[in-house]
């Protein structure tokens, strides 16, 4: 199998890993980014709308703009960049190093005859997970009908691929993804039923909900799906309210003339590469679930192995570029425990990362944040 | 929740099996899985596992965390065992 | 359904199309989009029938996770579409259970 150096491998290009990869490669070292998708950039890609905070951090620039910019970023500082290749293992190696095994051209192999799939071995000193989230499920009768599926597959196939994958939808959830998602859709021309959440109140911010519904798509609290209907693919869905309970009232029960169902229940971090380089997790719902620990640096409870973005904790691109630097930045420290500079840029980014986290929707994962990093320093004392 | 709803949609368990498991005397996600395959096919779990977590905590009365993730193992994704073998190394 | 005109997104340039097929029927596909993609345009959404249940499954996850996208592509079975680029000739067959086509229907 072929071998391959690098000082730093990070697996992942979105915000988080091309924020630690152009830190890297600015102070000298050979950064190498791992991505199995065929474009760089991340869930940013999909992002047709602009994103907010001050304009000196990418407010008003839409999220497919942010990935172009920091791609660019990113190669003109040096780093490397392997799209198509998909890690598949990591182990230790010898002298402090790990191995990192990825499959090339995973998914082009099968579309092209020129390109077969060949494995590869990244021998690297520190590893950066930034491998993002992925959708919560939920099951409810005919949730496997074609036309049921999850949010971020509505936008790939919309947004990227030009492509509606139905006509009339249903959207399962009012968070920002399915807030944006409903905007996204109408921007396409689709129908959209409405937008239902089975909380008493919208999850996302009033400024999505506002577009939304200004636009004419109903936001629906209280209100569950029932069922999908349709004996091939999806010909309509049941919808409920609830009570105070969160009991079905059954005189609601009423059907919606859709042909895709999306869920958007909310994200949770992708970390398998963590749980399988043996990374410590805690449970905290507020950032999605079971996140790995890791120190105000990003480091893990594995010497060398940090954590960025949304596979630390579900939040903003802004923050998942912030803890991508973050990470980079400490990296560059150790090799070089004496450079002033780094050591002020990394207190810079970690005082804009507190900052962005002390709004009052953001409290809740300021407060989780905090009980990681204790968390943390509880399982490396031991 | 329908017993006949399907809970893992790579192996078609459904909530049904999954409550016989902890019938059986399954505790975790790993001991579901084993007697069902649940989180076996396909999708290793990536889809079902939440929604497993969610019924033993249900049945068993548990609050959701619980209930540890189910163990990683290499490979990551579905590898053949000619590209593992090196049948396609240079 | 393809997307002709978007306010933000801008137009592809320099499109090509070529053609694949799905279970026999020839449609058109854009070079370098995704199976599943030139399916849904078409308006073709079950990808495959389950091996238990012989269910219909489509699109779900959309980003090579799930597995209910797996496709028979050029004869190689559990090819997941909405990762895996079309090709000019494409032949793409549903998929029965793991592996094969329905052979007493193709």
């Amino acid at each position: 199998m072929r071998t391959y150096d690098a000082d730093v491998c990070i697996v992942g290009s979105g915000p988080a890993g091309l924020g630690a990869a152009i830190e890297l490669a600015k102070h000298g070292l050979h950064a190498l980014v791992v991505d199995s998708n065929l474009s760089a950039g991340g869930q940013l890609i999909k992002q047709t709308h602009k994103f907010f905070g001050p304009t000196a951090h990418r407010g008003g620039v839409r999220g497919m703009v942010i990935a172009d910019e920091l791609y660019a970023e990113a190669l003109d500082s040096g780093v490397e960049v392997w799209l198509d290749s998909e890690v598949y293992s990591v182990s230790s190696e010898m002298q402090e190093r790990m191995s990192i095994e990825v499959l090339r051209n995973a998914r082009r192999s099968n579309s092209c005859d020129t390109l077969p799939i060949f494995r590869c071995a990244i021998k690297a000193k520190y590893l950066v997970i930034a491998s993002g989230a992925s959708e919560k499920p939920l099951m409810f009768p005919g949730w496997t009908l074609p036309g049921v599926m999850g949010a971020g597959a509505v936008q790939t196939v919309m947004n990227v691929e030009r492509v509606l994958p139905g006509e009339r939808f249903l959207i399962v959830g009012s968070g920002n993804v399915g807030l944006i998602l409903a905007y996204q859709l109408l921007q396409a021309g689709a129908k959209i039923s409405c937008v239902i959440d089975s909380a008493p109140t919208i999850g996302g911010y009033a400024v999505h909900a506002g577009k939304v519904q200004r636009a004419g798509v109903p936001l629906i609290t209280r209100c569950t799906i029932v069922k999908a209907l349709g004996d091939n693919q999806v010909k309509g869905g049941q919808i409920a309210r609830l009570d105070e309970n969160c009991q079905i009232i059954e005189s609601s029960v009423e059907t919606v003339d859709v042909d895709t169902i999306c869920i958007a229940v909310g994200l949770k971090p992708y970390a398998r590469l963590a749980s399988l380089a043996g990374c410590k997790f805690g449970y905290f719902p507020q950032l999605g679930g079971w996140v790995p620990l890791h120190n105000d640096r990003m480091m893990t409870t594995v010497e060398n192995v940090y954590v960025a973005g949304d596979v630390a904790g579900v939040e903003e691109a802004a923050i998942a570029e912030d803890e991508g630097r973050l990470a980079g930045l400490d990296i560059v420290l150790k090799l070089r425990p004496d450079d002033v500079c780094v050591r002020s840029r990394i207190h810079e980014v970690q005082a804009r990362l507190w900052e962005s986290r002390r709004g009052p929707f953001s409290s809740d994962k300021h407060q989780a944040k905090k009980e990681i990093i204790g968390h943390w320093h509880g399982n490396v004392a031991t | 929740m329908d017993d006949d709803l399907i809970v893992c949609r790579c192996e078609e368990v459904t909530v049904g099996d999954v409550k016989r498991a902890i019938e059986q005397g399954a505790f975790d996600v790993s001991g579901v899985k084993r007697r069902t395959r649940a989180g076996m096919g396909q999708c290793q779990g990536r889809t079902c596992e939440t929604l497993i977590r969610g019924i033993l905590a249900s049945e068993l009365s548990k609050r959701p965390d619980e209930f540890r993730l189910d163990t990683v193992r290499p490979p990551l994704s579905p590898v053949t065992f000619k590209t593992l073998a090196g049948g396609y190394d240079e | 359904m393809r997307i002709v005109s978007h306010p933000v997104l801008q137009e592809i340039e320099d499109v090509k199309w070529v053609e694949i097929t799905v279970d026999g029927r020839k449609i058109r596909a854009r070079e370098g989009e995704s199976i599943a993609a030139a399916m849904l345009a078409a308006n073709i959404r079950i990808a495959r029938y389950t091996s238990v249940r012989s269910e219909p499954r489509g699109l779900f996850c959309g980003i090579g996770q799930c597995s209910d996208c797996m496709m028979i592509v050029n004869g190689v079975p559990n090819v997941k579409t909405c990762v895996t680029l079309v090709a000019d000739g494409m032949v793409v067959q549903t998929q029965y259970g793991t592996e094969g086509p329905d052979y007493e229907n193709v």
